[in-house]
This record gives C-alpha cells, structure tokens and sequence, in this order.
C-alpha cells in the first residue's frame, strides 16, 4: 500500500513540476516578447526573490496569511462545504483582534494576543457559520451565501475602519496602532517576516492530523466524499454543514488576526483584500491537502514576489507581471483540477 | 421485414458484470401497441435506451422502417423518427409548455432569435390535433403529472416522432390519468404512429396492446398476441418457474417482536396515490420475514422509512419496543438498527475511500482514543472482516477497485458486526452471481437462526420464498397479502398479488379507482 501510494505522489508531483515547467516558458516568451530588456526581466521575476533577505522573508512572510486561509478552503472543500466568503471572514478577523488589542493596551501580550486571536477566530467562524446555518436550515446555497454575507461584512468592516475606529493622527484610513507588546516576534530582519510562520506549518500539521485521524475529521471527509453513504451509516449530516464552514472560517479569522499583529499592527482599511480569493487559488493546487497547503502557499507568496521584484528592478508593467502570474496559476490549477475531475470520472466509471 | 426489427441486441454492463441484454429479438409492426413486460432487471429498459440511442449494443442489429440503422444518441433517434417519453419527465419548471416542447430545436427568427410566436403556433397545432388538453403558454411547474407527460408525447410528436416508445408510463399517474393517456394512445393510432408501451402492469397489457413480448433475465421468453394470453399467463411467464436456489431453511421459534410499524404512511404533496398506505408490519427475533413487490410499489420507500433516510407522514415505528418514529438515521443506529441497503454502490459504500474506512463507518467510535482514530485497531478490525467473510480485498484498497460481490461482502461484513438483533437486506443479491447471492443467503439464515429479526425486501421472488417464514406483498404502496411461507404457496400465488390480481387488504384508503378501459 505504501509502495501505492509514493507511486500516486510521484505521479502527481511530476504532473506538476511539468506544468510549472511548461507555464514557466510561456511567461519566459511572454516577457521575451514583451521586455526590452527580458534577460534582466526574467532574471529578478524568477530569481529575483531570493536575492535579498529582505525579500525572501517578506515573500515568506506573506506566505504566512495564505497558508491560514488556504487551510480554511481546503477543509471547507474536503467536506464538501464551499466557502466563498474568505475575504469578509479574514477581514473581521483583523478588524475585531485589533479591537481587542486597542482595548487592553496594558495586558501582557501572552494574555491578549491569544485572547485577540481567539476573538478572531470566533468571528470568522461565525460569518462563515451563519452559511452553513443557512445551508442546514433552508438548503441555501453555500457559494453563493457565503460570498454575499462576506460583502456585506466588508462594508461592515470598513465603515469602523474609517469611522468610529479611525485614526485622527494618521493620514492613512486605518485604526491605532496596536501596543508594542502585541507585535509579533519579526525573525529575519529587516524583512517583516514573523515567529507566526512556525505557527502556521504547525496548524497545517495539526489539520492535516485532524482531518485524517481525529473522530470530526473523519466524519467530515467522508460526508464531503459521499453524503449519502454518510447519513445512512449514521454520521449527523447535516451537523457536517455546518461544523466544516465554521472551522474555515476560523482559519480565515486566524490569518485576518495574524496579519495585524505580524505585519501590519493596525487594521488598515483593506489589510486583508486578497488573503480570501488567494486562498481559495492555494486549496487547488494543494488539492485540498492541508500538507500540501504549506508548499502551494510557498508557491503563491514566490510568484507575487517574484511580479514584485521584476516591475522594481526590470522595465517589468504591473500589467504584464499580472499577466504573467495568471498565466502560471492558471495552469497549474486547471492542473490541479483537472486531477479532480479525473478521479470523478474513475468514480463514477466503477460506480456504474 | 418488421416495421422495426431488433436482432440479437446484446448488452453487458462490464462494471457489475450483468447481462442486461442477451441476443433479444424485438420485433415491431407498423402501426401497433406493443407491450414489453418483465420485472425489474428484465432488461425491458436496457432494449429501449439501446434503441433510443441512450447506449450503444455490444453486438445485434436494429432495422426500422427496412432500413439498417446505427443509432449513436437520441438525436439520431428523433431524425429517424423515433421519440422516447421517459418514466421521469425532463422539462424545465419555469419554462412553458411551447418553450419546453421546442426545446433544442427552437424556429428562429433572423437565424438568432427564438420566434417564440411561431413557437407557440406550431405547438398549439400539434396539441389540437391530437387532443390533448394542455395550455402552451402555462408553465411547466403548473401542470399536473398526467399533463406533464401530455407535453413529454407533444414534444415527441413535435419532433415528427413515427415510433414512439413509453417506459412506465402510467407509474406516476392517477386512475383519470391513465385512462386519459390510454385514450391518447388510441388517438395516436388512429394517426397511423406506433408505440412500443414499457410496463410491467398487466391490466394494461391487456386493455391496451395489441402483441405482447416478454422478458425476464435480459432475455425474451414469449412474444404473443395479446388477444391470445391472459393475465395469468402473463404473471407466470414474467416470473418464471425454475427455481436456482439451494438453501436449508431449518425451522425456528419466534420471540419478543423486534422492529414493527404500524399504520406507516407516506403521501406526497399533489399526489393522490400514497407511497405506503398503512403499512403494519412486524418481525420477531428468529423470523425471516420477506417484502416481496414490484420496483415502484413502495418497497424502496419501506427501505428509506426503517434507515432513517425518509420520515413517514404517518404511523409509528418501533425498535426492539423503542419508539423510533422520529428517530434520525444516527439514533436509529444507535438503537441497533443494522442494513444492507439496495444501493450498495452509492448508499452502502464509499467507492473512492479505503476499506478500511468503509468497514467501520458505522462504528468509528469503538476506536477513538481521545478524539483520536486507532489506526492499528482499525486495522485489525478490518483485517478481521476480510478474514472471516473471505472478501478479496485488502484493508487500504479504495473500495471502488472492488468487484460487485465483494463490495456486497464488505457491507455484509460490517452491518453484521455489531451483532444486532434486526438486520434490514434490500435487494441484497440483486446484480450478484450465484456464488455471492449464496454466501448472502447463508448469512441471513445464520442470522435467523442466532435468534435475529431479518427483514428482506426483495423483488426477486426465488429468494423471498425461498428464505422467509412470513411474506408480506406490496402493491401500490399497500400489504396486498399477508401469507405463511408453507409447502402450499407457490412462485405464481406470490406473482399475482404483485401485480395486483390478487388482494386481501380492504382496498387503498380512497377508493376512487375507476374501471380501466381500452382506448
């Protein structure tokens, strides 16, 4: 069995270094094409990242927020629960930790910064939740619920943001400063990387136990494989609607949270835009393996770096660093789901 | 030549090894009713997605109107002029009648637009003059079952269907229903069309047909003409007479009442037919009682009910003198309900997931260790199945990778490890070879004999008399018969109570049947 299975992961890895491969020389044409000076181009958009310190821990650190939310998609995904709702979810996270944070400006940080994270994690939970409620409650759909209620908490969230929460002696839209105390450990300076990345291989690790070995997690896999099956063998489906959103959504209130206290310090209007979408685009190519997650987020927060350093350092548009992102992940997902889609087909092919 | 000739149409399902069709003959003059009948699994419908184009055969020749035919999908077969009603309609709630009969083939207007005008005209002609009752402006979602399926026959027909082919057609109808439709069918004739009707209802068999073909087990056994057979003969020929099968059913004393129902019911908004009109029911530890029934007369729904997958609208279930009524499908097992569901494939079993996980499915919590799953009891757990039910697995193989019978093995194995004192079968042979139908027969028996409660619904009439002490016969969602397994009973008795020629029960609860006429 064993043997089956690095055979299986063999496969599939070298399924997708070659379509890194294959989408890495499209981009290389692309910037040949379109560069006047593509040697540079390619040079920083590729390398680029690992030429400074400074770079390589802010591309780790941005992992970080990705690896959380990523987590939160794929768990979501595994039981078959979709969650579209990442961005409000994250986004109330950062917004209610700094809350908690600006009101106890005098605790020792071991104290309120779990406490902050907590609050995070329970509003997340509870956005993303109140789908799965819908869901269990009415059948609602979850893609479209979750994504809706998260819009909804986003102008929620930034109305307090540049409202009642904002900050007067900043000319930014953003809240206060947060107390020293509560600033996470920065590991690798002068890059904003954090002691938080050791937390986040650690929860992919835990989840990734969890979902295989713990008495919830099975259960929620095999809801997510077969609903039916489930029901009839006694599992409480419809329990399993609900329990799967709420837990991604504490991921997502988690990496909202994390990118307040590790990197930003306040809650900005927008901290968290892209940590939802982003993670849904890391669960596809981690294929929903919470293991996985830590590697495909790598890969993520290394392509953005990658845009980044190219348009600093080359004649590199933001455009075209856009374009050339797009192209990758667009492969490399339809990849990803191409292998989902696969192994449908076999499924319904012995089903039959 | 026949009108339409089919000529040694074979048909296997390589996945679960079945023999859907083998070399069947159909033939088919212009201009006729003809009647397929047979019970479930006959094959009847595998011929008719064949001629549909639904499926292709493996080998045989199809002939229609003298000409040799390939028919790859249903579009092929509505050019040729062949039009299929299905059991279960296809059309699109929120569209109307005319948008749903020019579905696919909408007149348009400037080669871009839909002429929905023209639409609505063309449809209105093809419904006058056939005389049919349906508004082409409603909506789909209003109609009435009976007029759903007019709109299914218009849409053939607006598709300029010559031959066209009805599989169960009056299943979902009420008695005005049917007699309307048969009085459509007539209509149809007088216009020259053909129809081959799919059914294994006899009263219409004989009201409507004029030849009849019958199958049972992916063969065809006789073809008459309806004018020449009766309805017994039907029975007897759909049933068969050939008994395959070898059990010792030694005798058994009866104890305390394990599972009964009482007065269970399930009606259906809109519908006036119940799915199970008062069912009682009882079974006592060391009975071996048998549902015997027709697919569609409530035997799938008895299933649902005791599961937990469905809640009756009325009456009251009981597990060992537990009142279960209410119960969700998670108390119902923790009440020591054990099944083996007639979905083995998709209900029973998760194909994608391992053996392993399949086997203890129902039980994952006899190897927690605070919150966490056991791997290494898990796996003697499983090992121990595969060992003493003999299932040609290994304990992390997907599940899918697994033959028919040995996927039945493992459901087997797992529902009867928790040692319970009632064990629900349906259907549990069906599609099987004779080799596993037999190791499940032996375990249901053992099961009796250790002084379980087994309750067996089955449309396969070998087994149920074959097993059971007691036989229940379900027609239309009502016990028809209530019999003793004795030496007296015999294939032919059970045969007619299935199909309705017999009935001791008092009638269904409204009576407002209507003497069926021929149209």
């Amino acid at each position: 069995m064993a043997k089956q299975r690095v055979a299986k992961l063999l496969s599939t890895a070298t399924g997708l270094i070659l379509t890194i491969a294959i989408s890495f020389a499209i981009v290389i044409l692309l910037i040949l094409v379109l560069s006047d000076e593509p040697g540079r181009a390619i040079y920083f958009f590729f390398i680029g990242p690992f030429t400074k310190a400074y770079y390589l821990g802010n591309m780790l650190n941005q992992s970080i927020g990705l690896m959380f939310t990523g987590l939160g998609i794929a768990v979501a995904f595994k039981s078959s629960t979709f969650n579209l709702g990442g961005e409000g979810q994250a986004y109330s996270g950062a917004l209610v930790a700094t809350v908690i944070l600006l009101a106890l400006p005098n605790m020792p940080g071991i104290v309120g910064g779990p406490a902050a994270l907590i609050g995070a994690v329970v509003i997340g939970a509870f956005v993303a939740g109140l789908s799965g409620f819908f869901k269990m409650r009415w059948g609602t759909d979850q893609l479209i619920s979750s994504f809706l209620v998260s819009s909804a908490v986003i102008l929620i969230v930034n109305y307090f943001v540049t409202g009642p929460l904002d900050d007067p002696t900043n000319s930014m839209l953003t809240t206060a400063r947060i107390a020293e105390q509560y600033q996470l450990l920065l590991i690798f300076k002068p890059s904003k990387l954090d002691i938080s990345i050791f937390f986040a291989v650690a929860t992919a690790i835990g989840t990734y136990f969890f979902m295989q070995r713990s008495h919830w997690g099975y259960e929620m896999r095999m809801c997510g494989i077969n609903r039916e099956f489930s029901k009839y063998a006694g599992i409480n489906v419809g329990k399993y609607l609900l329990v799967p959103m709420a837990i991604s959504g504490g991921f997502h209130g988690l990496a909202g949270g994390i990118t307040v206290m590790g990197t930003h310090y306040r809650c900005l209007k927008g901290v968290t835009a892209g940590l939802g979408w982003n993670g849904i685009a890391v669960a596809l190519i981690a294929k929903n393996n919470p293991l996985a997650v830590i590697p495909a987020a790598l890969f993520f927060a290394y392509l953005d770096a990658g845009a980044k350093a190219a348009m600093l350092h080359a004649d590199v548009t933001f455009e075209l660093a856009k374009i050339a992102q797009g192209v990758i992940f667009f492969l490399v997902t339809a990849q990803a789901l191409y292998g989902l889609f696969d192994s449908k087909k076999k499924r319904k092919k012995v089903a039959r | 030549m026949a009108y339409l000739q089919m000529h040694g149409i074979t048909k296997l399902y390589p996945a679960s090894g079945v023999l859907a069709n083998d070399a069947v003959d159909l033939s088919v003059e212009e201009n006729e009713i003809h009647a397929v009948i047979g019970e479930n699994g006959a094959g009847k419908s595998t011929l008719m997605k064949l001629l549909y184009g639904l499926e292709q055969p493996d080998a045989g020749e199809i002939h229609f109107r003298g000409k040799h035919v390939a028919i790859r999908d249903p579009l092929a077969a509505n050019r040729l002029g062949i039009g299929m009603v299905h059991q279960h309609f296809k059309l699109v709630p929120d569209f109307t009648v005319a948008e749903n009969v020019v579905l696919g083939m909408e007149p348009r207007k400037q080669g871009l637009f839909i002429d929905r005008q023209s639409a609505v005209k063309d449809v209105t002609k093809v419904i006058e003059e056939h005389g049919f009752s349906i508004d082409p402006k409603q909506k789909a979602k209003d109609l009435t079952v009976g007029q759903m399926q007019q709109v299914e026959i218009v849409k053939m027909l607006y598709r300029n269907a010559e031959l066209l082919i009805l599989d169960e057609p009056t299943s979902v109808l009420t008695e005005q229903e049917i007699e309307s439709l048969f009085a459509t069918l007539g209509n149809l004739l007088s216009r020259g069309k053909t129809i081959i009707l799919i059914t294994h209802k006899l009263d219409e068999v004989t009201h409507m047909s004029h030849r009849v073909t019958v199958m049972r087990g992916g063969k065809v056994v006789a073809v008459r003409n309806t004018s020449d057979v009766d309805k017994r003969e039907l029975s007897r020929l759909m049933v068969g007479k050939d008994i395959l099968l070898q059990v010792n059913r030694g005798p058994t004393t009866y104890g305390d009442t394990v599972l009964e129902m009482k007065e269970i019911s399930i009606r259906c908004r809109g519908q006036e037919r119940p799915l199970l009109d008062r069912i009682d029911l009882q079974v006592r530890s060391g009975e071996l009682v048998g549902i015997a029934g027709v697919g569609g007369n409530g035997l799938a729904e008895i299933e649902d009910v005791i599961g937990g997958l469905r809640g009756a609208t009325q009456g009251s279930m009981f597990l060992n003198g537990v009142d279960v009524t209410s119960f969700s499908s998670e108390q119902l097992r923790e009440a020591g309900l054990a099944y083996v569901p007639a979905d083995r494939l998709h209900r029973g079993a998760s194909l994608p997931s391992t053996v392993r996980e399949n086997c203890i499915v129902t039980k994952h919590h006899d190897f927690l260790r605070a919150g966490v799953l056991q791997r290494r009891d898990v796996r003697e757990f499983t090992r121990h199945l595969i060992d003493q039910f003999s299932i040609a697995a290994s304990e992390g193989m997907p599940a899918g990778n697994l033959s028919g019978g040995n996927i039945q093995k493992m459901i087997l194995a797992r529902e009867l490890s928790g040692q319970s004192n009632f064990i629900l079968f349906s259907e549990p042979t069906w599609g099987l070879d004779i080799a596993s139908s037999q190791f499940v027969y032996e375990k249901m028996l053992e099961l009796r004999e250790r002084g379980a409660g087994v309750l067996l619904i089955s449309s396969n009439l070998d087994e149920i008399l074959g097993l059971a002490d007691t036989i229940l016969v379900l027609y239309r969602g009502r016990v028809v018969g209530r019999l003793e397994n004795t030496d007296t009973l015999s294939k032919e008795i059970i045969g007619e109570y299935m199909l309705g020629l017999r009935d001791d029960s008092h009638g269904p609860h409204e009576t407002n049947q209507t003497e069926v006429r021929r149209g």
